[in-house]
């Protein structure tokens, strides 16, 4: 299986925001609310990275 | 005033909390079978949704051609990667017999399926905390 990058990132996101979410908030309103934020924070910081790093010559 | 760990919620309403020998077996069967713990402590679908979470990790990792570590002692810094792929328990153990996650470092998606593995496991030794504080009554 071969996923693009933003795909596996997309997946990898949600599993982890969705656990998050879970084991941290009781409601089911503030385990989707807090997970809505944890997935799209994990879409942030990626962009983010992604442009900082995109000048460097790696 | 309550004490903090005297008492755990179930779904039925009612006030309890397990013994720590039954919290350990419960916690022991999810760090074997990643959400049981919580469908034995009544919490179905958290249980569903977190076994649905890990496995599908580990089936992702997997497929991308990731790596699964065994303990090493001639590469120690790969015993932090071994403790992250045991988190997934039974699953681990299977992939091992059946020859999965030999890992293909030419593979275009070697990275992000070895760190998939790593995650999915220490998913489920949060999952498992998760699981003992609810046993514990130090959650709803």
């Amino acid at each position: 299986m071969i996923l693009s990058h933003f795909t596996a990132l997309l997946v990898f996101a949600l599993f982890v925001s969705t656990v998050f979410a879970l084991i941290t908030k009781n409601e089911p309103r503030e385990q989707f609310r807090y997970g809505v934020f944890v997935f799209l924070s994990f879409l942030a910081v990626a962009f983010v990275v992604g442009w900082i790093m995109y000048p460097l010559p790696l | 005033m309550d004490q903090p760990n005297s008492h755990v919620q179930s779904t039925a309403g009612e006030l309890k909390k397990m013994n720590m020998a039954t919290t350990i077996a419960i916690c022991g069967g999810g760090w074997l079978i990643p959400g049981l713990a919580h469908i034995l402590i009544g919490r179905w679908i958290r249980g569903a949704i977190f076994a649905a979470c890990v496995l599908l990790m580990f089936a992702f990792g997997l497929a991308m051609h990731g790596k699964l570590y065994d303990l090493e002692f001639d590469e120690p810094l790969h015993v932090f990667a071994f403790i992250a792929n045991i988190g997934t328990g039974l699953p681990y153990w299977i992939a091992g017999k059946l020859n999965l996650g030999i890992g293909t470092m030419t593979w275009a998606s070697y990275d992000y399926g070895t760190t998939y593995l790593w995650v999915c496991g220490l998913l489920n030794y949060l999952i498992v905390l998760d699981a003992f504080d609810i046993a514990q009554g130090r959650k709803p």
